[in-house]
């Protein structure tokens, strides 16, 4: 409901001032928001919204735009005022046209609503709740079917019970041999051996493929899906911004891990972009780790470390190198990783079990040509020449020490 | 040509005991743990029970059932600004120095996420070329030693940094003003810009400033020697790779001498009999010491003969060269004397003479020979010398007595633990109570800082900055590698703060080498720059030419001045161990693991007595099982001290020998009660002269490793030929080793050996038709490495990892087996577990003695069976010392592969046997069928935390700090074994590939090879054709150990070549 009257006022919004509310967008992102934002918020320069409640009048701003330092030396009391705000000059935007400058005007004005992605960003890592509420129903439903039953067998079995004692009675016989409910069970389960060993075959074999899979199971975190302390998005920074994997993961091609990128490579884009889709809580965590000031931009000297919870655990036994994958076998991220750019939580997509790494093994080529490191140990093996592609199995990438010392 | 002499390893062996016979049976030293469990008193006296056992066990197996299906959280924590050259998983080195007041090591640290975790040599430097020991390589666990004291102490308490800077400043004050005696006491100090900072603190505190330089392990006889000779109060730079005769008294250059390291590298060179030529090496001694089991010609004599052999050799070069001759000098070891001064005069200008002797005037005499020879300028640099010793006995005796007699204010200690190292330390201690203000910068409470009111403790090496001048002209820089883990402060650092001079050293250094950067030939280059080079490069070396003196000794008044050592029924003679040093680092249990290379005893130090001795005293000689051994009280004067008595064939006959650097007291949990403290009988010199034996009652258990890991009983294990013999045929001593092939057997094998891998080289199977062609012509022994047993791996394709040994150049110092610890986090067991041949060091040195007497030569002779071995054993007397380092020889034919029944240890293509730990349940068939016994069982979980293996650093979270993160924490009942470092092979492979070139030749190091000074251990890739190794491989000194076995090890060994002449000494 709530984001169906969103989308309706956004809308009525985008019907009321569609055209220009574009160009204005588009106008002031490439031309103001380097050092402006739209809202309050102070960037290089101060925040714009509002601006037209400040300014004198909308004329006075488009020819502040266009020549802010003629402005100044003209005298004008307001412009000396607001040159106080920083010792960076604004830069003049002699060639943006009168209507240009109104149209970012009537973008700041009436900035269009925040998109849908946001709200889903902002409801934070929930793991998939309908399908798991569907799950939980149908269980419920067959819970009460099953007691719905038992309570039929009992009150069948009673009523089996007093009509055997009233016909007893009435043929004057005496009456069974009261059995109760077990004895009945074992009564029937020896009557019936044929049946009793389907049974127990069925039961034992169910009992032992449960036991192999559950067994198999143990240690494979497949779709592990921790809660952040940051509901950091991959959607947003990997998908919809297009930002490289490598940007943050930079050791993915240096070292044995792709590293959780530091703070100071969040602070590149974020020590300007204090507010995503979400608001501004989830980036003012990094501000507080670091001790930062948006406001007046300094670090305190008081730091902590944010704790992220990771996804992907190999055991210490098993040695893995992302630069090897990444540099030399050329490997897609997407290829263990998943679409990363699609998750809103980052999750784990392969089972990472040694028989996934050994299948790849198996299958994968190693990219012989243009390296010379096998280039020439592919010289030196007679047995590579059969025609056959080398794969990373047959370079010995299937023995135990080369991924267990 | 080939000889077939009899090596033994020990007494027992010698004499085939039965309890030898039956070890060398047994896979385990038969004192295992079963028996000692029960027979333990304390057995009853546990606390858990056996039901409650049961109930802890089904416990924990329902934990652990539960524990399995939880997701463990793990945690991620990135760093809050990443410093740009840090790569988590990628290590960093740093070049640093390190120097402990007798060993010098321009070093590499390997760092991993910001800590340190290796050390290996610079090879950078023109000091030490890149050569460490086992002391340097350890010294990383010293850093992590909880031992450390965490904060600065008053009075044994803990303080704060303020509080002490406060009182310590206020009453030097009080001390400057009054003109009161303030003495610095430190080991050398080779740091030019500490030596500034005393300086400057000496200019604060006034006339009253004096420092005093105290050596545990004195040169001082040699600093007086070369002062009275060249006017230079500093040591001799040795050159031995230009040095082809050497001629030692009792000086064991190459393990506990000043440099001795670096000395291995030069010497190493000149065992290499490649081009016919080695050098001469005669050792005249009384304990058997490293150099002198390396030594061609050994002669045993007493430590009151040496200063006569001296004289008599002087006389003798003198005469030669037209030298004076002086008075004295008759020694019964003429025909050795004579011998060694034809050859160095045969040698002049390329021989050195060295000695250990503490006494000015043998050092005057020993310097005359040298200048007689004309070595100065050539092998010996005495113009450009090394500072690395400074310390006059004379001034620490004069020191005590001032104490003694109250006139020393204040008394600041650096390096230096004289309550411990000291002879006479009771008279220190008494002085020490006397003294004002006493002030320590010792690491922890040892045994001096537990007398003193203020603990300052100084940084480790590793945390701190510092500059070095080992020699004259030669620079390096320390820089830290970690933050100080505890409370600590550099030592110049508080010296400046006390001073009034608030710079940090960092920055003190700086504008001390601001002067260094002026005078040299770089001073174009900004000083950033320059500063930033020296740093990086780890060494600076100033072009300055060194000062020419004339040798002005007179060596008439030094031969006079001689000071005779009593003689009496025992002489004894104090030694360095190559593992052990001065002590400082006895809480390293690394280097308490680490087998004595002579003795191979390890967690203890003994007195050392000759075999024929000890019967005739009635000590054990070690023959049985047990390995408990008599202790005998020896006394000194005053000083009596009891030891164990272990036997060393070499010993001097009235001669022996002790270790100092043991019986510390206050070192930590892992060096207290270790052995005794020899130091305690020291008086200045390391030759102690008479003291009387006497065996008492007591035993004590011996935790020695020879006997351990015997290998199975054949002739090829180790063999070794003479430089003449080598250079009339380069094969010699090197015969293939024969196996009889029947023309029957050679058909059955045909059906073998045709594998379907393409990659057949010439060991391949095409020898395996010229076997069958030569059996076939009648001559049934064939060549053992043309006969095969199995099909072939590929072993001409791709990689094939291997190593070559040469066992010329091995000098058996041990730094390849802590530098192999060190990289692969080899757990430590402690003494216990070694008694039961536990012991899991991947890479062992066997040491071999052997003598004269052959089977060939008793057959020549005609000496009977009997006869021989009478001789043999009247040879133990002088043996001569081999040294094999034996690792897992990663054979192609693996007998370990074949019986595991888990493929836990299988081929790999690239000619390594690998071991997969996570795969073993610890049958130990490998172990049983290993014919070199290299495999390594885990008995224990030995980093659980356990009480038991409190030894083993991997036992607490500081110690922890130091294993090598590519390599796994073995658990408890799994096999290991050298696994040819293959971290750092797929590391250098990976480097190459993404490089997109080749692995270069010496580009793959395994520890073992990267630690040894000589370069005896080469590693690489036999396919390389190029390869150092692989040219190692193909020379005729190559052989495979064991090789009639069959098992084609990627190991070779090279044949060792002594320098003897027939029939001498």
């Amino acid at each position: 409901m709530r984001i169906a009257s969103i989308l309706f006022s956004s809308l009525l919004l985008l019907a009321a001032f569609g055209a220009t509310a574009q160009d204005g967008e588009k106008l002031f992102k490439q031309n103001c928001a380097t050092c402006h934002l739209a809202s309050d918020k102070a960037l290089i320069g101060p925040g714009l919204a509002g601006i037209e409640d400040r300014a004198p009048s909308r004329e006075w701003i488009v020819g502040w735009v266009q020549n802010p330092d003629g402005m100044i030396a003209s005298g004008d009391a307001y412009a000396n005022t607001i040159k106080e705000f920083s010792p960076t000059a604004m830069t003049a935007f002699g060639y943006l046209e009168e209507g240009d400058i109104h149209a970012i005007l009537d973008y700041i004005a009436h900035p269009p609503a925040p998109k849908e992605v946001a709200v889903e960003a902002a409801a934070g890592p929930v793991e998939g709740e309908s399908g798991s509420l569907d799950e939980n129903t149908l269980r419920n439903v067959l819970l009460a079917i099953a007691g719905l039953l038992l309570v039929l067998v009992v009150i069948l079995s009673s009523v089996r019970k007093s009509l055997t004692s009233l016909l007893s009675e009435k043929t004057g016989e005496t009456a069974p041999e009261e059995l109760g409910a077990w004895g009945s069970i074992t009564n029937w389960l020896n009557m019936n051996r044929g049946w009793t060993g389907v049974i127990l075959l069925v039961a034992t074999l169910a009992f032992l493929r449960w036991g192999v899979i559950e067994l198999m199971e143990i240690g494979v975190y497949q779709g592990y899906k921790p809660e952040q302390p940051i509901a950091f998005s991959h959607k947003i920074h990997a998908g919809q911004n297009g930002i490289n994997c490598v940007y943050c993961h930079t050791s993915a091609e240096k070292g044995k891990t792709a590293g959780i990128p530091s703070l100071n490579v969040c602070m590149n884009c974020h020590s300007y972009v204090s507010e995503g889709p979400s608001g501004t809580v989830e980036i003012a965590k990094i501000y507080a780790a670091l001790d930062y000031n948006p406001e007046t931009k300094v670090y305190g000297d008081s730091p902590k470390a944010i704790e992220w919870v990771r996804v992907h655990n190999l055991p210490d036994l098993a040695y893995f190198n992302h630069s090897q994958h990444v540099v030399v076998g050329k490997i897609e991220c997407q290829k263990c990783h998943g679409a990363v750019e699609e998750m809103g939580v980052a999750e784990q997509h392969s089972p990472l079990t040694m028989g996934w790494c050994v299948d790849c093994h198996r299958t994968t080529s190693v990219q012989v040509a243009n390296n010379e490191y096998y280039e020439d140990l592919h010289e030196r093996t007679p047995a590579w020449h059969d025609g056959n592609p080398v794969t990373v199995e047959r370079i010995g990438g299937l023995e135990c020490a080369k991924c267990h010392y | 040509m080939s000889k077939t002499k009899i090596y033994w390893t020990g007494l027992d062996q010698l004499h085939n005991t039965p309890e030898f016979q039956e070890s060398a049976e047994n896979e385990f030293t038969p004192a295992t743990s079963a028996e000692h469990l029960l027979e333990s008193e304390n057995l009853d006296e546990g606390t858990t029970k056996r039901r409650d056992f049961l109930k802890f066990l089904g416990f924990s197996v329902g934990a652990a059932t539960l524990a399995a299906c939880e997701t463990p959280v793990n945690k991620a924590i990135p760093y809050l600004n990443k410093p740009e050259e840090i790569t988590p998983g990628v290590p960093n080195y740093y070049a640093s120095t390190f120097f402990d007041g007798t060993d010098y090591a321009s070093i590499l640290v390997k760092t991993r996420e910001g800590r340190p975790i290796k050390i290996v040599g610079n090879k950078n430097s023109k000091v030490t070329s890149g050569a460490i020991n086992s002391r340097v390589n350890s010294s990383v666990l010293s850093l992590y030693d909880s031992a450390r004291a965490g904060s600065p102490m008053k009075a044994g308490e803990a303080s704060e940094w303020e509080t002490v800077d406060k009182e310590i400043g206020e009453a030097l004050a009080k001390l400057g003003e009054a003109g009161g005696s303030i003495v610095l006491l430190t080991e050398t100090i080779i740091s030019p810009s500490a030596k500034k900072a005393i300086a400057e603190f000496a200019t604060k505190y006034g006339e009253g400033v004096k420092h005093v330089t105290y050596d545990a392990l004195s040169a001082s006889g040699s600093l007086e020697a070369n002062q009275a000779c060249f006017g230079v109060k500093a040591l001799p730079a040795y050159d031995f790779a230009s040095a082809d005769v050497v001629v030692s008294f009792g000086a064991d250059f190459i393990a506990g001498f000043p440099n001795g390291a670096a000395n291995a590298v030069g010497y190493g060179k000149m065992r290499d009999p490649k081009g016919g030529k080695m050098s001469r090496h005669f050792q005249f001694e009384s304990n058997m010491s490293l150099a002198g089991s390396n030594a061609d010609v050994r002669v045993a004599i007493k430590p009151s003969e040496s200063a006569e052999a001296i004289i008599s050799l002087y006389n003798k070069v003198a005469k030669a060269t037209g030298g004076n001759t002086v008075g004295g000098g008759n020694s019964e070891y003429e025909s050795a004397l004579s011998q060694a001064a034809k050859e160095l005069v045969g040698a002049k200008g390329k021989s050195i003479v060295v000695s250990n002797s503490n006494d000015a005037g043998v050092q005057t005499i020993v310097n005359a020979i040298n200048n007689l020879l004309g070595n100065y300028g050539s092998t010996l640099d005495i113009a450009k010398p090394l500072y690395v010793k400074a310390g006059i006995d004379s001034e620490m005796t004069q020191l005590i007595a001032d104490m003694n007699a109250g006139k020393v204010g204040a008394l600041l200690m650096h390096g230096v633990n004289p309550s411990y190292s000291y002879g006479d330390a009771a008279a220190f201690n008494s002085g020490l109570a006397k003294v004002g203000l006493t002030v320590s910068f010792a690491d922890r409470l040892d045994e001096t800082a537990a007398g003193v009111a203020y603990l300052c403790p100084d940084n480790h090496y590793l945390e701190s900055w510092n500059d070095s001048e080992p020699k004259a002209g030669s620079y390096s820089l320390t820089q830290p590698t970690i933050q100080p883990l505890f409370k600590t402060r550099q030592f110049q650092e508080s010296l400046l703060k006390w001073s009034g001079n608030d710079t940090s050293y960092y920055n003190y250094i700086q504008s001390n080498w601001a002067g260094i950067h002026a005078a040299s030939s770089n001073a174009s280059m900004l000083f950033n720059d320059f500063f930033n080079t020296a740093l990086f490069n780890g060494v600076f070396d100033a072009s300055s030419e060194g000062v020419v003196t004339e040798f002005a000794g007179d060596v008439n008044a030094a031969a006079g001045s001689i000071k005779k050592s009593t003689t009496g029924d025992f002489e004894l003679e104090l030694y360095v161990k190559a593992g052990m040093g001065d002590g400082s680092q006895a809480n390293n249990p690394w280097l308490q693991e680490l087998p004595d290379p002579i003795s191979r005893v390890t967690w203890d130090n003994y007195i050392m007595m000759s075999p024929s001795d000890m019967i005739a005293n009635g000590f054990s000689r070690l023959e049985r099982g047990d390995f408990m051994a008599n202790v005998a009280e020896i006394s000194v004067n005053d000083v009596k001290i009891k030891a164990p008595v272990y036997p060393s064939p070499g010993q001097k006959k009235g001669t022996i020998g002790l270790a100092v650097g043991y019986g510390r007291t206050a070192a930590g949990a892992c060096g207290n009660e270790v052995g005794v403290n020899a130091f305690s009988v020291a008086h200045g010199s390391f030759t102690v002269g008479a003291v009387t034996v006497s065996k008492t009652d007591e035993t004590h258990e011996i935790a020695q490793t020879q006997s351990h890991h015997t290998l199975m009983g054949r002739s090829a294990i180790l063999k070794e030929t003479t430089l003449s013999e080598y250079k009339a045929d380069p094969k010699a001593g090197n015969p293939d080793a024969l196996l009889y092939v029947s023309s029957a057997g050679a058909k059955k094998e045909e059906s073998h050996g045709h594998g379907d891998d393409h990659g057949h080289d010439d060991e391949g199977h095409g020898h395996e038709e010229d076997a069958h062609a030569e059996a076939s012509h009648g001559n049934p022994y064939v060549a053992a490495n043309k006969v095969n047993l199995w099909d072939d791996h590929a072993i001409g394709s791709g990689h094939r990892w291997g190593m070559s040994v040469d066992l010329s150049k091995c000098i058996g110092c041990g730094a390849c087996v802590t530098g192999c610890g060190s990289e692969n986090n080899v757990p430590v067991v402690g003494k216990e577990e070694v008694r039961r041949g536990r012991d899991m060091h991947w890479l062992r040195i066997d040491r071999y003695y052997t003598s004269d007497m052959t089977e060939e030569k008793a057959k020549a002779e005609g000496v009977g069976a009997i006869d021989k071995f009478t001789a043999m054993e009247a040879a133990a007397e002088q043996p001569q010392v081999a040294f094999q380092p034996v690792m897992c020889q990663h054979c192609n034919h693996a007998p370990c592969e074949t019986v595991c029944p888990v493929a836990a240890t299988t081929h790999s293509n690239e000619g390594m046997n690998m071991m997969t730990y996570n795969r073993c349940i610890g049958t130990r068939y490998c172990a049983n069928n290993c014919p070199y016994k290299v495999r390594r069982f885990n008995w224990f979980q030995y980093h659980n935390g356990s009480q038991d293996f409190s030894k083993n650093p991997a036992n607490d979270d500081l110690g922890r700090m130091v294993l090598n993160p590519d390599v796994v924490v073995r658990d408890r009942g799994v096999m290991e074994k050298c696994s040819f470092c293959i971290q750092g092979i797929q590391a250098a492979k990976l480097k190459a590939k993404k490089a997109g070139r080749k692995v270069a030749d010496e580009e793959v190091q395994s520890a073992c090879a990267e630690a040894c000074p000589t370069n005896a251990i080469v590693f690489g890739d036999l396919n390389d054709k190029d390869s150092w190794v692989a040219g190692n491989a193909k020379d005729e000194r190559s052989y495979h150990l064991l090789e009639e076995v069959g098992v084609q090890p990627n190991v070779y060994y090279m044949t060792k070549v002594r320098n003897v002449v027939e029939n001498e000494a």
